[in-house]
């Protein structure tokens, strides 16, 4: 606080050297005249506006067509308005798919729709869990649904706090909070997104520019894991296609892919604040917790009649053996079918589901995703008793 | 609606073009009223009546107290100006808060109460819009107001959307005079509003948002131990963070204002290259400490009574400071924190102010030193979720943790370092100048070649419309 309003005043009159005192006319309101103008600097502006203009116009269309030719195309964001947009499609007797980026990669909704009579809802979201999601739909009273839902463990069971849990959780809040001006801003960056290449959020950002620079780290300095780079695009049913690029057999992307999901995989050291054994029993109650949790959302969208399925999708290479060492079949994937009694559909165990190649270890190509949901159509209509 | 937002582009562009185009000022001003108010509604459109209803309830109050005969009577309708401004202010943002310390209060007399918890929604930029309204009521009061025949006007004075939810608070007798007759633009105005909201928005998206708030926010939420190095550095961060967050709203407001031919004042200026924390307060969201000063602190007796009670009015004001902040204990004693860096300075410039060395270039040095780090000090409890983690904070920042964990990457070291370093040489070496003259002392391609490159940072960011931090109050 000023310790004098004498020198609160003086202060505040310095720029008065700009200011032009207004006429006595203007004191309609009463009160003293308002005598602040702020300064204009007096710069040659238009032709400052004109060259900036300029400038911008051509740094944008350069690093646009420098992203083009690395390989990016044009894709919709996958942010929480876009799944809420999704979301707010969901009808009663909708089917529903939701978890992670399998179920987004793996399955066609064409497909899907000749199988079902209806057009499914995609609301499965990359490396997220499907929990949130699943709990938001077993408390919406009007829906008495299908849920066809992805299970890669090390994401279903993500405990509170975690990042796969937060942004699950995130974007079901924004669904319930989404305000007309964030629905407007969805609608106007859609086509802007469908049309530029490098407004790809999380990956061309000034942010993961920096977070590219190659410097070296402190040895016990928390470095977030490397997500993999633009391998596929979005449309705005949320139908995500691998890209040719990836696809192609041995390709350079693909294997730089495989080599990501390792770490991205692998479960991270415990916390060097908390002794090891109390973080391994904190975690394992919260699994606990989030077994109890499924098994009570499934019966509570049962009780009004919905249906619900538990899909395994296809993986392969270094991070199947990774994924099936570290989360195996018998552990979380029974528990969940045991405890909720519901049908699951793991890939390994139908012959016709299981031969498909994923060309980075973890989702299908786009080609393939098309013949992989056919093939899946019957098994997903005889374990919901359609 | 956000400034950073693909919306607010569209919509700026639509009111900025339909504003110029129309000729009777009645209807421009007609047209920035519903503006304003679709730009409030754009968030949660029943939160607009709440607005209107205040705002009608000072503009008739205020002409009450204007046609009042006696003292008392004008007294008594400005107390209900006030109660009703207050009461609505301390409903939606502190009912809850209220609640909960009534059912400590009673826990600890041995009455156990489990009060309801209310499901309350927070207007957005409620403090700063009451505030607006309430400044009405109070000038005429004080006479040096009297009140305007326009209830539209009065509308927008209250509701003018560039500073609606996030300020500078506004006075409406700053805003009222303008409407009188249309504004005519000066040379260059309009397009220095526009360079005005680059630097906003640049402040906001690119330093706040992507070079600074990841890392304030890992080490904050950070719930182990953490050296003395990267807790400085987070606070650091964090201290860059609100800075560019709530200084770049407030130039995008002013900047936006040019643009429709309306003089914002200044909400910041340079406030880390401040000596003291009474100098402090002059820089650092000059809209609040004056209204502080000129609604609360002159009218308690300000420094025109004893010292002890003059400092006891300092500690009370920077208490509801605090307290406007948000309903938490962190944000109070955040306030105390300043109230009480405040005596102490008014106690060290009685004993040193005549002496010749407090005058020197390193002593002056020093002090902004110390003030910075003290004010990084009280950000810690303005961050912190609760008082365990600012403890932990603290802790760390002392050197309470000499074997903890080193979580910052180097990158994110040297951004906070670079950004910190050079905030604080800009702050320095414009303390007492303005932007408006380093602009014309600068050759006219360097404002060029700033201009651009803010605004390809800004589009390179793509910015994804994180609010800014200053809407929570």
């Amino acid at each position: 606080m000023p310790s004098s309003t004498s020198n609160f005043k003086r202060i505040l009159r310095l720029p008065r050297l700009f200011f032009s005192k207004p006429p006595e006319i203007e004191r309609v309101h009463g009160g003293p005249p308002f005598e602040y103008e702020r300064p204009i600097p007096q710069v040659p502006w238009r032709g400052i506006t004109v060259v900036v203009v300029l400038i911008v116009i051509a740094a944008v269309s350069a690093w646009e067509f420098c992203c083009r030719s690395i390989g990016y195309g044009p894709t919709l964001n996958d942010n929480e308005d876009l799944w809420t947009m999704a979301r707010q499609r969901v009808k009663p007797e909708s089917v529903v798919i939701i978890g992670d980026s399998r179920a987004w990669y793996d399955l066609d909704l064409d497909e899907l729709e000749k199988g079902f009579g209806k057009r499914p809802v995609q609301l499965a979201m990359g490396g997220s869990c499907a929990y949130p999601v699943l709990a938001d739909l077993a408390n919406d009273e009007n829906f008495h649904g299908t849920i066809i839902c992805s299970i890669v463990p090390r994401l279903f069971v993500a405990p509170p706090g975690t990042l796969p849990m937060e942004r699950t959780e995130k974007t079901v809040r924004r669904s319930h909070t989404q305000t007309p001006a964030q629905r407007v801003s969805q609608y106007l960056a859609m086509p802007l997104e469908e049309r530029v290449a490098f407004l790809k959020q999380e990956e061309l950002t000034l942010d993961d520019l920096l977070k590219r620079l190659p410097i070296p780290n402190r040895p016990h300095a928390q470095v977030p894991p490397r997500l993999p780079p633009y391998f596929g695009t979005l449309d705005r049913e949320r139908r995500a296609r691998m890209i040719e690029e990836c696809a192609r057999p041995g390709s350079e992307l693909a294997r730089m892919i495989q080599q990501i999901w390792i770490p991205l995989f692998t479960p991270p050291p415990p916390p060097t604040y908390i002794p090891k054994e109390e973080f391994e029993k904190k975690m394992g109650q919260a699994i606990e917790q989030r077994f109890h949790d499924i098994a009570e959302a499934v019966q509570k969208l049962r009780a009004r009649g919905g249906k619900i399925v538990f899909v395994r999708f296809p993986y392969g290479g270094g991070l199947k053996d990774l994924e099936d060492r570290e989360t195996p079949r018998a552990g979380i994937w029974d528990r969940v079918i045991k405890d909720t009694g519901a049908p699951g559909i793991y890939y390994e165990y139908y012959p016709e589901l299981k031969g498909f190649d994923c060309p980075e270890w973890s989702h299908l190509s786009a080609g393939d995703s098309v013949e992989f949901s056919k093939r899946l159509v019957p098994h997903l209509r005889k374990a919901l008793q359609l | 609606m956000l400034f950073n937002s693909l919306t607010f582009v569209v919509f700026f562009a639509v009111v900025v073009t339909a504003y110029w185009s129309i000729r009777s000022w009645n209807a421009r001003k007609n047209l920035l009223v519903v503006a304003s108010y679709v730009f409030y509604g754009a968030w949660n459109p029943p939160f607009a009546a709440l607005l209107f209803s205040t705002t009608a309830m000072d503009f008739w109050l205020g002409r009450r107290i204007a046609k009042a005969k006696g003292q008392r009577s004008r007294r008594a309708w400005l107390v209900g100006s006030v109660c009703m401004n207050l009461s609505m202010l301390g409903f939606f943002k502190y009912g809850n808060f209220l609640l909960q310390n009534f059912q400590w209060l009673l826990a600890r007399i041995g009455i156990i109460y489990q009060p309801p918890h209310l499901d309350i929604l927070l207007p957005v930029g409620i403090s700063f819009y009451t505030f607006h309204s309430l400044s009405y009521t109070l000038d005429i009061y004080r006479d040096v107001l009297k009140p305007t025949k326009s209830l539209r006007d009065f509308i927008l004075a209250v509701s003018f959307f560039p500073q609606l939810v996030a300020g500078p608070i506004v006075r409406a007798g700053d805003f009222l005079p303008q409407l009188v007759r249309p504004p005519a633009l000066r040379a260059g105005q309009f397009f220095w509003g526009l360079l005005l909201m680059t630097l906003g928005l640049f402040e906001k998206i690119v330093l706040a948002d992507t070079m600074l708030s990841g890392s304030a926010d890992r080490i904050f939420g950070y719930a182990g131990p953490l050296v003395a190095l990267d807790s400085w550095l987070g606070v650091m961060a964090f201290a860059g963070q609100i800075f560019f967050d709530f200084a770049g709203y407030s130039t995008c407001a002013i900047g936006a204002a040019l643009c429709l031919g309306f003089h914002l004042k200044d909400n910041f200026r340079f406030p880390y290259a401040a000596i003291g924390f009474s100098d402090f307060w002059r820089r650092w969201h000059i809209s609040l400490s004056t209204f502080l000063r000129d609604y609360l602190y002159i009218p308690l007796g300000g420094n025109q009574v004893r010292p002890v009670r003059g400092a006891t009015n300092l500690v009370i004001v920077m208490f509801l400071g605090g307290l406007w902040h948000g309903a938490a204990w962190t944000f109070v004693v955040w306030g105390l924190l300043h109230g009480s860096y405040l005596v102490v300075e008014r106690v060290i410039r009685g004993l040193f102010e005549n002496k010749e060395w407090a005058s020197n270039l390193a002593t002056r040095l020093f002090a902004g030193f110390a003030t910075y780090a003290a004010v990084c000090i009280a950000w810690v409890f303005f961050r912190a979720s609760d008082f365990t983690v600012a403890a932990r904070m603290l802790r760390g920042m002392f050197g309470g943790h000499p074997h903890g964990d080193a979580i910052l990457t180097t990158r994110e070291m040297l951004q906070i370092a670079l950004v910190t370093a050079g905030m604080i040489l800009v702050h320095w070496s414009l303390r007492d100048s303005n932007i408006e003259t380093a602009v014309m002392r600068l050759p006219p391609w360097i404002v060029t070649a700033a201009w651009a490159l803010m605004a390809c940072a800004i589009i390179l960011t793509q910015g994804n419309s994180n609010a800014f931090i200053y809407f929570q109050f």
